[in-house]
């Protein structure tokens, strides 16, 4: 059907629909949100530990229809795989993260929670290790991990009680080291001497 | 006051034998002799010993103060005190003639003033009286109203007398509220009953403040008697971020959680996952144990612990009451087993369950070095709470039948385009606090159905009114309450709030808030009532009420039998801790926290401990029918394993008090040496022979001792330890207007100086001054002990008779060997409670034929209650 667009146009106009969608896949890529039909790469908070992964795994079997097909524990980062026609159909990513995030909060007694992938380029990213006294259990370790994870530039961190020790991947141009010893020891988490 | 006399002689027995002509012509003439000869010569206008005047007193006995001072004199020439001993003694003929023409005037004077009027005013219910009274005509056996109502004032001893029970307008509007929360928890609002379910609560909940001190290591949780590993004892370091050990569900996985820390100013162990919503009965199980704690391992304990569980009001916001409303009991933890205990209780609306470790010391690791893993000492393990309720065997709920029978309830319905019957009111249900149990779905407004409203009023009225209100009502009255249902109808209400307003209306009403009785003798359901006031601090039941009905309940025989049948039922125990409560001032057990330098020892698990002993051991002596003697002596004490400590009693272990043969030579037995005897007449950090020996002449001897005269300030003694009471009181006995009465008083206080502030035993008292280092004895290795060791106990004593005593159990001994005296008196006090007024002169002679035909019965205390019943006193208003 023509409605009176000259070909020329329409080439043109096609080239710059491809360029639009190439942009978009560009974008979602640097997004690392993959937003094609069943497809979403997200990070997950609350994986502090390699067991977490495993828990993390059993919550998300509960789920129908929603599948964690890859986890990366150290990046945190998670694809689920569902049922387009059955879920999130008309929801926008950003919705389908808001979404996937009440969900896993709900049932993992707000310990695990899910944001957009992170946008920080991995060379930019600096790996930094805190030894730290008195985490006594599990929960202490999430009590440490959720201080550090909290602040803005962190993008991935564990604790382990057993280690004694607090490991983080920071953007080195949003925080510090030095930042996240603060915080902890401002929460009472005692910092082990080198 | 009358004091001793100079030893002159009479020098204005003229006028005072002119004084007691003008009192009365027959008195005057047996009288001249005996007062000339004996008494004008010190209580002349001059000489005025003790400040009695005889030639000015007052001959008009119409006034209440020259009336008491004739008894007065009547009293102290009864018991020999007047003249004093050291003149010359009257003839005991002389005596006896004159006392009697006296008696004879004094009571004639009574007789003239109780003609025409019951001896006993009309009085109110007491808070107490009225809370068991709407409990036991409801069936809601812990509905909470005395908290509403205004405190009863107290006269002669007790709060139930009818020169204490005033009223003003505030009761009155009190009485509305607590009518209307009666009537609000009476009335079934929907079709069946609350679902009842049944919650096991971990005491390291979600939202207490045990998940906290755990992490702070002032307990520990525990799995298969060891420490759980998933949670590691608080060391070094504390725990961080309790939000975060909760949702990693650190606390509920079904760990036991351990407590070395008791309740104290800062930690409040509560059930926080059950706030109760439905008010009504509810199935309490716990199982405890108890255990050693030692750096981190946990070992066999010392032996059996005691942990507390309370219920607790929570405040409006749900943020919690801070302090137990009442304790539902002490209970076993034993050594390495878990022990289940079962309670069923009534729990009202935002009611929770507290806890407390209750036999262990105040210790607290929070903040300090090492926490846990450094600290080795007791501690009390509970392995889960379970809640189970509301438990309903019917529905609608006793409460709603008392109130509308078998009507049908169904749900309301108005008519389209009708405004009226308006709806009745419905109270928005909803959860407070941190409770996980959650209020059932609304089934809609459900309400009573009456086809025929003013027939079924009038039906309901009728069996009602009688039972409320404890006799036949006349049928005027009913149709009073009827017509209201009626103007309630008319004015557009549905049949509920109708009948709503006469209930209230009722439950308002003098008939119900009085003890109405007839003058003189009472009828026969005046006479149950008496009774269960007496035995049950409430109304009669149907048993009494059928007996009164067919007019055979005073028959002796039938009384003997309700008697027995009152004192066996489990709502005795009413009487037993309100008469308790008053006679021996246990109600006061709280009125003051001993220094706890001085007593580091006193905890309140000591205190209930102590009440609970003086309760149980007045018990035994009526289900033993034990004799007076018992009163100040016995050879036993009821104890548990605390109090046995207390008292230096070995062998005694758990929770419940229970029957122990006392040891030889151990200064205990009878009321006169009971812990709880002991705190109530003392201040808290020292003690006086003053108020304790006031105690003993007016609670256990029935001679009330004279206030103490103006601008005298009082004893105060010195803790710093460089003088006894008993030589400060040497000092004041020098002024002679104090040394009559406390040549009375202090004689038995002085005995029971053997006993502290807390009512342990000392032979020296303590000092936080001067004084020698203090051995631990019983004291729990726990406490840390400041205190030091001050000058000796010196218990010896001279009774007014002469009798001497060296030490506690000579007293006992002595004040044993007068059984009718301690019997006469516990009359006279059972006469008080259960009549509600005070002993008139002219019951005297009743009150001695009561102990004299309970002498001749055997002298139990038992039968002292079935001759009071029996006797006319008590059937006579």
């Amino acid at each position: 059907m023509n409605y009176g667009i000259t070909k020329t146009f329409q080439r043109n106009h096609r080239v710059w629909l491809w360029c639009c969608v190439a942009c978009a896949c560009v974008f979602l890529t640097s997004q690392e949100i993959h937003a094609d039909e069943t497809r979403m790469a997200v990070r997950i908070t609350g994986l502090f530990s390699p067991d977490r992964a495993k828990e993390l795994r059993e919550i998300v079997s509960t789920w129908p229809g929603i599948t964690l097909s890859k986890l990366d524990f150290d990046r945190a980062e998670a694809i689920f795989t569902w049922d387009n026609t059955k879920f999130f159909s008309k929801l926008q990513p950003a919705q389908i993260v808001a979404r996937l995030d009440d969900t896993l909060r709900s049932d993992s007694s707000h310990t695990f929670g899910v944001k957009p992938a992170s946008t920080t380029p991995g060379e930019q990213l600096v790996k930094i290790d805190i030894p730290v006294v008195g985490l006594d259990c599990k929960a202490c370790c999430l009590a440490a991990y959720e201080i550090v994870a909290r602040i803005d530039g962190v993008e991935q961190a564990t604790a382990s009680f057993k280690d004694g020790r607090i490991t983080a991947r920071i953007d080195s141009k949003r925080t510090s080291k030095s930042a996240l010893e603060a915080a902890l020891k401002e929460r009472g988490v005692t910092l082990r001497n080198p | 006051m009358i004091d001793r006399p100079t030893g002159k002689m009479p020098s204005g027995a003229l006028v005072f034998t002119l004084i007691l002509f003008l009192l009365s012509s027959d008195h005057a003439r047996a009288l001249p002799p005996f007062p000339t000869k004996h008494c004008v010569e010190c209580h002349d206008s001059i000489t005025k010993k003790g400040g009695l005047d005889l030639t000015n007193l007052q001959s008009n006995l119409a006034d209440p103060d020259t009336f008491a001072l004739w008894v007065k004199i009547h009293d102290r020439v009864e018991r020999g005190e007047m003249p004093p001993g050291k003149n010359r003694r009257p003839n005991p003929a002389e005596t006896s003639s004159y006392l009697e023409s006296l008696a004879k005037t004094i009571m004639a004077e009574e007789s003239r003033r109780f003609q025409g009027q019951g001896r006993t005013i009309t009085r109110r219910l007491t808070r107490s009286e009225y809370e068991n009274t709407v409990r036991d005509l409801f069936d809601m056996p812990g509905i909470a109203l005395q908290g509403l109502l205004p405190a009863d004032g107290s006269a002669h001893g007790f709060d139930n007398n009818s020169d204490a029970l005033d009223i003003s307008h505030v009761n009155l509007a009190k009485y509305v509220e607590a009518a209307d929360l009666t009537l609000d928890l009476a009335i079934a609002t929907r079709p069946v009953a609350p679902i009842s379910r049944k919650r096991r609560i971990s005491l390291a909940n979600r939202g207490g403040f045990i998940a906290h001190i755990i992490m702070n290591g002032d307990g520990v949780l525990l799995k298969d008697k060891k420490p759980d590993p998933d949670f590691p004892p608080a060391g070094e370091q504390n725990h961080l971020d309790q939000g975060a050990h909760e949702r990693m569900g650190s606390f509920s996985n079904g760990s036991s959680v351990g407590l070395f820390r008791h309740e104290d100013e800062s930690v409040s162990p509560y059930f926080m996952e059950h706030v109760t919503i439905y008010p009504g009965m509810y199935r309490v199980r716990t199982s405890l144990w108890s255990f050693q704690w030692d750096k981190g391992t946990v070992l066999p304990s010392r032996g059996t612990e005691a942990a507390r569980l309370s219920v607790v009001q929570l405040t409006g916001d749900g943020r919690g009451g801070q302090h137990p409303s009442y304790v539902l009991g002490y209970y076993d933890a034993p050594s390495m087993v878990s022990q289940e205990h079962e309670v069923t209780t009534w729990l009202n609306a935002n009611e929770i369950i507290g806890f407390n470790t209750a036999s262990l010391a105040p210790v607290a690791n929070y903040a300090r070095k090492g926490r846990a893993m450094a600290f080795t000492g007791p501690g009390i393990a509970c392995d889960w709470l379970d809640v189970e309720g509301p438990l309903h065997t019917a529905w609608p709920p006793t409460s709603h039948k008392t109130l509308f029978d078998n009507l049908p309830m169904a749900e309301f319905k108005i008519s389209e385009g009708k405004t009226t019957p308006r709806p009745p009111q419905r109270k928005q249900i909803r959860q407070i606090g941190a409770g996980m149990n959650r209020p059932d779905p609304s089934p809609g407004i459900f309400t009573v159905q009456s086809n025929q409203p003013l027939a079924d009023a009038d039906q309901l009225l009728a069996r009602f009114l009688p039972k409320a209100f404890r006799r036949p009502v006349p049928l005027d009255v009913r149709n009073a309450y009827v017509n209201k249902v009626a103007d309630r109808l008319k004015a557009g209400d549905c049949f509920e709030s109708a009948m709503r307003w006469a209930y209230r209306a009722a439950l308002c009403s003098p008939d119900f808030l009085y003890h109405v009785e007839p003058a003189n003798k009472l009828d026969d359901h005046a006479l149950a009532s008496r009774l269960s006031y007496l035995f049950w601090n409430s109304m009669p039941d149907n048993r009494l009420t059928e007996l009164a009905n067919a007019n055979t309940l005073h028959l002796p025989t039938t009384l003997r039998a309700e008697v027995e049948r009152l004192l066996k039922d489990p709502r005795s125990q009413r009487f037993v801790s309100d008469f308790t409560g008053q006679w021996l001032k246990l109600r006061q057990i709280a009125a003051n926290d001993p220094d706890r330098q001085l007593y580091p020892e006193f905890s309140p698990y000591l205190q209930d401990s102590m009440v609970a002993e003086s309760r149980a051991y007045f018990q035994e002596i009526i289900d033993r029918n034990l004799g007076a003697s018992y009163l100040v002596q016995s050879d036993f004490v009821i104890v548990n394993g605390k109090l046995a400590t207390h008292y230096g009693i070995h062998g005694v272990s758990g929770a419940k008090p229970r029957r122990v043969p006392l040891p030889k030579d151990c200064p205990r037995g009878g009321f006169l040496t009971q812990a709880a005897v002991m705190k109530v007449t003392a201040n808290g950090t020292t003690t006086s022979p003053v108020p304790r020996g006031a105690f003993v002449l007016e609670r256990i001897l029935g001679e009330r001792p004279e206030p103490p005269p103006p601008n005298v300030p009082a004893v105060e003694p010195d803790v710093r330890g460089t003088s006894t009471i008993r030589e400060q009181l040497a000092k004041h006995r020098s002024d002679s207007s104090c040394a009559a009465c406390h040549a009375k008083m202090d004689p038995p206080g002085f005995a029971l100086e053997s006993f502290d502030v807390i009512g342990g035993y000392r032979a020296r008292y303590r000092s936080i001054g001067v004084g020698d280092k203090a051995e631990r004895g019983s004291i729990d290795p726990f406490i840390g002990i400041n205190f030091k060791l001050g000058p000796t106990v010196d218990p010896s004593g001279i009774l007014p008779d002469n009798k001497s005593f060296k030490d506690i159990k000579e007293l006992q001994t002595h004040l044993a060997a007068d059984p009718d005296r301690l019997l006469r008196n516990l009359a006279m006090q059972l006469a008080v409670y259960g009549t509600g007024r005070p002993i008139a002169f002219s019951d005297r002679k009743q009150i001695n034929g009561i102990v004299s035909n309970t002498r001749n019965n055997g002298g139990g205390i038992r039968t002292l209650l079935h001759e009071l019943v029996q006797s006319p006193l008590f059937q006579t208003r």
